[in-house]
């Protein structure tokens, strides 16, 4: 019973980080601009959220206030990343240079810079920042009695205020991107940029907000990532901005398919964790560490539903093509 | 990916040296502002450390050279790759299958080193193909194929590796579990030469493989500029209407310029693991190998004989890099470089934009008069 | 003095090396539909986009209701009631047609959109004007002629009311035009004032007030309708004299070298078929010239007979060998009256190894790799040949001979010789290559669109001896020309195209350019058994 419990879980906890970062891709690529540097932009946003974390751990304000410290930790996340994103931006916008370039040098700076500054801070070898457990909310925090129930064992395995937050994200938006002006001039410029300019919407700017958008959303994105993973940061998302592209472009870049596109995911890959505890899964006892053949699981079924479901799929079609205003 | 987006990844000519060497410039400066921030005591130390490192001593100058090398050959993949219009950032994965066959052939089946490296170059061909092959036939996104790729190769390789006991370190002597066996003990004949460059240059792990890769940045070289073969591929790179108005296959050379490319990363996997200096470790990670391919190749404009010296750039500033420690963390390197691949793709663009913008205003003209009428007419006789 | 709703008055608008138009005074009433006619070239489409905004003059003004205004944009000319209907749509395909419509003036409550209010004005727009659609429609999949109405509404919606229309019924039906026509006039009626670029002359006849005349970027002068005729107006836009001969002596023809039957290729702009069942054929001796105003099916009928594109229907056979042949769909007759009724669709380097040369008529698109250098374009259809290469190593000498020979020949100029890149070569200069390319390859059909566009007199003059020459030789040459001086004066005969048909077979000695005229207009069409020859 705690197995499912505790997989159930744990699918949730990594479905979360995969849920935003591909719904900030999905802002970014809608908008026209393919937004490669979601790792670098995962990793800025948990580098600076953990580093405020500790410092709020450090000032007192977080053990005696956690979930308002959680709060602003999320914010400063999102922040950090939506500013990162800027960079790419710039390159993409203004600069019209290959999104896919400009992606990559943001993906190899994250990384470095997350551990040149760690090392300034905290000092020699120590590159890694713990994230100190007041964090996380448990069944003191909501001042509930401990038992051990399924229900208790699935909601508090891992429970941090990102996942509260993913899902007004979530809702959120998808409302934006199909109910508002903004989202519908937004998706304009992913399709046909010369149309959306013809009729005065300033593509140049809603191009930046949707990178800016996909900076916020990865940034916290790496913060839940980085929760889901363990205690501590370490410089790296290993991987998940590029699954989180997987995502999205499974999700044929639409809110509700995304979801489930990320919760298909987060199950193989735990799945593929657990799998010597599942009772039912093959065990392959003749294959040594054949906790490889799961842990490629992910990426074996992402590729083989890829083929099955391109035919269809749709990008936004001015995607990746610098805007420029004076071709007609 | 459309043509337009292509358009910047192909550069002209001789002013594009220049503006590498400015990416460059203003990389290492950034650098130097870092290092001050950071600890402005020992920043000037440093700062020189990274500058001169390299050349200090025979042993730092071969390191410099037998790291260049498989940087050379993930400096030619994606290069190569970009050459004909395609990013080839599934450099990592072909890389690390062409590792693994030049390993499971020097430790299981005992082969010699030139074998085990032709293996490399076969492994990393069949990992190139997946990408392009996908892409024609059912056109999944050739970014997301090869990012998919890189995993699936590592775990594979690692998975392969763990089920058979002779590659492990463990089988051999050694006390690891998680890596393959030091090759020094496991089949010294499949370790890289040395021709006694070792002991010329004072170094325990200088070999041949510098000159393996410079052969292959020859032969990229040759390929590209004296073949009809790369004469199609940068016309289908460069122009895919016009190689399709000329009668060139133009599906069928983005199959092969994507073999070529993973063959040349696979090469540089063989040449890194076969030189001794490592062994193959079971991570849990990618190897940032394969993406260092991208700054080299981006700073040589994709020319094979520049990706020789920018590949050598690269190892250079990354042993002065090992020497700034302890003062310095060695991924401030990571930082200059990653600085140096947004200004060069800045850089290019400049170009782009001037002559695009020449472009167009040639176009408009055209547009605007279909044929110019000719003021006086003579008599034709 | 508002008489007059727009007045465009002495408008000059450059491009580097060319005047598009040239000190050009138009005046739109208010209430009245005033077409804009006259060749391409003639710098209709640029007036236009002055008008909207989207280029700005050198020199003139521009009034509206008798006050000057300074247009630097749609946004502006929006805001001054000005709309376009472009030639290409504005359309996002994935968004409905309200949300098309509304798109940069969404109605909205704190930015959540509220379309119920917008869809009554735009229903209620449709039903007045008799504009159908269906509000709720993705843009995708719903007919052009119906995209059109879209974009009309677009321009309702934001209470336009000069509306200008770049050659709009280019991608109607003959019904849809009507249609077009009918509301046309109902916006007149309502005082409305439109302006519309055009071709063709039926519908100026048709439909509107008044109609100004451009020639080569010149204004020649503005009509009423009900005051002239179509062979005038005719005359006005391609009138000139022919002002210059090619020495042609007569030739034997020989074979049939290039024959075409039933071609049908469709249109990947619209619905309708580009090229509708088009049948010729082209001797050898004889210069063949496909004559029209551009977008009348003659790129897409080159890019089937050249490969580029696939026809669905037709035959071509070269020198006797089929090239092309795919048997229409539907057929009536049961299966065993198909005989070898598999596809045949030869590989473009095939065709060229049959002796198929092709002038392109986008040469930066097609014609050359403009990354490579003049000598490797030269080489681009003959770098496969044991001349040039040997066991797949380019033979560098040997190009760089051939190329200088080329340059020499053709007069090709260039900053660095055969190593110039041919990015920065001239226009004219980047044709006459292409040109001596496919030329020197000794083709036995040649077929050439556009040869001579931007060069100059003495180019064009050594490229119509060619033309003439290989013709003398013996040759085949499939002229595509939008120059009626060239069509005049190379071709042994001219082959009029329209709305992708054939209307019109003429021998260049026995007919004007004002009858050439009024075919490429679509006012004349010549009986069926007339056209196929």
């Amino acid at each position: 019973m705690n197995i499912l419990a505790d997989i159930l879980s744990a699918t949730i906890v990594f479905m979360i980080p995969l849920l935003l970062v591909a719904l900030g891709g999905m802002f970014s690529e809608r908008s026209g601009v393919v937004n490669i540097a979601l790792e670098g932009i995962m990793i800025i946003g948990a580098l600076f959220s953990c580093l405020f974390l500790r410092y709020m751990d450090a000032s007192g304000f977080g053990p005696a206030h956690p979930q308002w410290a959680m709060f602003f930790a999320i914010l400063v996340a999102g922040l950090t990343g939506a500013i990162f994103s800027l960079l790419l931006a710039f390159a993409s916008v203004n600069l019209k240079a290959d999104q896919t370039i400009g992606g990559t040098a943001l993906n190899m700076l994250a990384p470095a810079f997350a551990i040149v500054l760690t090392w300034a801070i905290q000092g020699q070898g120590q590159t890694t920042i713990l994230i100190p457990t007041w964090a996380r909310i448990t069944q003191e925090t909501l001042g509930i009695p401990v038992k051990d129930t399924f229900l208790q064992a699935f909601v508090f395995k891992s429970f941090y205020q990102t996942s509260i937050w993913a899902v007004f994200i979530f809702i959120i938006a998808s409302i934006v991107l199909y109910k508002t002006r903004f989202g519908l001039r937004l998706r304009a410029c992913g399709e046909h940029p010369q149309a959306a300019d013809s009729v005065g919407v300033n593509v140049y700017r809603m191009r930046y907000s949707g990178v800016f958008i996909s900076g916020l959303l990865g940034g916290i994105g790496g913060l839940a990532y980085t929760l889901a993973a363990g205690s501590a940061f370490q410089s790296t998302v290993a991987g998940y901005g590029f699954l989180a592209l997987a995502v999205m472009i499974f999700g044929n870049w639409k809110p509700l398919n995304i979801l489930g596109a990320s919760l298909f995911f987060a199950l193989f890959k735990i799945l593929g964790s657990y799998s010597g505890s599942i009772p039912f899964l093959p065990k392959f006892d003749n294959i040594k560490a054949s906790e490889y053949i799961y842990l490629m699981l992910p990426y074996i079924v992402t590729m083989i539903v890829l083929i099955l479901t391109s035919k269809k799929s749709r990008a936004p079609k001015a995607e990746g093509i610098p805007y420029d205003k004076g071709r007609r | 990916m459309g043509e337009q987006k292509k358009r910047s990844l192909r550069i002209p000519g001789s002013t594009s040296i220049l503006a590498s060497l400015i990416s460059i410039g203003v990389g290492l400066i950034v650098g130097l502002v870092l290092l001050y921030v950071l600890n402005a005591k020992a920043a000037g130390g440093a700062f020189i450390s990274l500058i001169t490192t390299g050349f200090r001593s025979s042993d730092k100058f071969a390191k410099v050279l037998y790291q260049a090398a498989p940087l050379i050959m993930t400096g030619l993949s994606v290069g190569f790759a970009f050459k004909t219009g395609l990013f080839n950032i599934g450099a990592t994965g072909q890389y690390t299958i062409g590792a693994a066959f030049a390993l499971i052939g020097a430790i299981q089946f005992q082969l010699p080193w030139y074998v085990c490296l032709l293996l490399a170059l076969i492994g990393g061909a069949i990992w190139g193909i997946f990408p392009g092959l996908f892409k024609a036939l059912f056109n999944v996104n050739e970014v997301i194929t090869s990012i998919m790729f890189n995993w699936i190769a590592m775990f594979a390789v690692n998975l392969t590796i763990n089920n058979l006991p002779m590659m492990l370190a463990k089988y051999w002597g050694g006390a690891q579990m998680d890596r393959t066996a030091n090759l020094a003990d496991a089949n010294p004949g499949a370790l890289i030469p040395r021709l006694g460059l070792d002991v010329l240059m004072k170094s325990n792990y200088m070999n041949i493989s510098i000159f393996i890769a410079i052969a292959f940045a020859l032969i990229a070289w040759i390929i590209l500029s004296k073949t009809t073969f790369g004469y199609e591929l940068k016309a289908c790179g460069y122009n895919r209407n016009a190689s399709v108005y000329a009668g060139i296959n133009a599906k069928r050379n983005i199959v092969l310029s994507m073999v070529i490319s993973g063959a040349f990363a696979g090469v540089g996997g063989g040449l890194y693991f076969l030189a001794g200096t490592g062994q193959y470790t079971l991570l849990k990670q990618l190897l940032t190998a394969g993406f260092n391919g991208i700054p080299v190749a981006l700073l040589a404009t994709s020319n094979p004989i520049g990706t020789i010296f920018s590949a050598f750039f690269v190892s250079y500033i990354q042993v002065g890099g090992d020497a700034m420690q302890p003062d310095f963390v060695k991924e401030i390197i990571d930082i200059i470089i990653s600085v140096i691949i947004y200004l060069a793709a800045f850089a290019l663009l400049t170009r782009e934009l001037l002559t695009r913008g020449k472009q167009r205003r040639q176009d408009a003209a055209l547009e605007a008069a279909a044929a110019p009428a000719p003021e006086a007419k003579d008599e034709v006789k | 003095m508002n008489e007059y709703v727009i007045e465009m008055l002495n408008i000059t608008k450059e491009f580097p090396g060319i005047r598009a138009n040239d000190d050009i005074t138009l005046r739109l009433r208010r209430g009245e539909i005033h077409a804009l006619l006259g060749e391409n070239g003639a710098g209709k489409s640029t007036l236009m986009s002055v008008l909207f905004g989207l280029y700005q003059p050198e020199k003139g003004t521009i009034k509206k209701d008798g006050e000057i205004v300074h247009i630097k944009g749609p946004n502006e000319a929006n805001a001054l009631n000005i709309g376009m209907v472009h030639q290409h749509f504005k359309l996002v395909e994935v968004f409905t047609v309200l949300e098309n419509i509304i798109l940069g003036v969404e109605p909205n409550k704190f930015g959540f959109l509220e379309k119920k209010e917008a869809r009554k004005k735009v229903v209620a727009l449709s039903e007045r004007y008799g504009l159908k659609i269906d509000p709720d429609a993705l843009i995708e999949n719903i007919s052009v002629g119906m995209q059109q109405r879209v974009e009309i509404l677009k321009m309702l919606y934001r209470d336009n009311d000069i509306l200008i229309f770049d050659e709009p019924t280019a991608v109607l039906t003959p019904q849809e035009i009507d249609e077009l026509m009918q509301i046309m006039r109902s916006f007149a009626a309502e005082g409305k004032s439109i302006l519309f670029i055009t071709h063709k002359l039926n519908e100026i006849m048709a439909v509107a007030d008044r109609c100004t005349v451009l020639r080569k970027g010149k204004c020649i002068g503005t009509v009423d309708v009900k005051d002239t005729d179509k062979a005038s107006l005719s005359r006005m836009m391609v009138g000139r004299d022919v002002e210059f001969e090619v020495t042609k002596g007569e030739t034997k023809l020989g074979d049939t070298v290039l024959e075409v039957k039933n071609l049908t290729v469709p249109s990947k702009l619209h619905k309708n078929n580009a090229v509708k069942d088009v049948s010729f054929r082209v001797r050898a001796g004889e210069i063949v010239c496909l004559a029209g105003i551009e977008g009348n099916g003659q790129t897409e009928c080159v890019y089937a007979l050249t490969g580029l594109e696939k026809p669905s229907a037709g035959e071509v056979s070269l020198m006797g060998n089929p090239i092309v042949f795919v048997a229409p769909k539907r057929e009536k007759q049961p299966a065993s009256a198909l005989k070898g009724a598999k596809t045949v669709l030869m590989p473009i380097r095939q065709r060229s190894k049959l002796g198929m040369s092709h002038i392109p008529e986008d040469r930066q698109k097609f014609g050359l790799v403009l990354d490579y250098s003049l000598e490797e374009n030269l080489v681009l259809q003959r770098y496969w040949e044991p001349t040039f290469q040997k066991n797949g190593f380019i033979r560098k000498q040997d190009v760089r001979q051939y190329a200088e020979k080329l340059i020499k020949q053709y007069d090709i100029r260039s900053g660095q010789g055969p190593i110039t890149s041919a990015r920065s070569m001239s226009g004219g200069n980047q044709q006459k290559a292409i040109v001596a390319r496919e030329m020197d390859k000794n083709p036995n059909l040649l077929v050439a669109v556009q040869p001579t566009r931007g060069l100059d007199v003495g180019a064009i003059e050594y490229i119509h001896k060619q033309l003439v020459a290989a013709r003398d030789n013996g040759k085949a040459v499939f002229l595509v020309s939008l120059e009626l001086d060239e069509v005049m004066n190379v071709s042994d005969r001219i082959l009029v195209m329209y709305e992708g048909e054939i209307v019109g077979e003429f021998d260049p000695k026995k007919t004007t350019v004002e009858e050439l005229g009024l075919y490429m207009a679509g006012a004349k069409k010549q009986a069926a058994e007339r056209t196929v020859h």
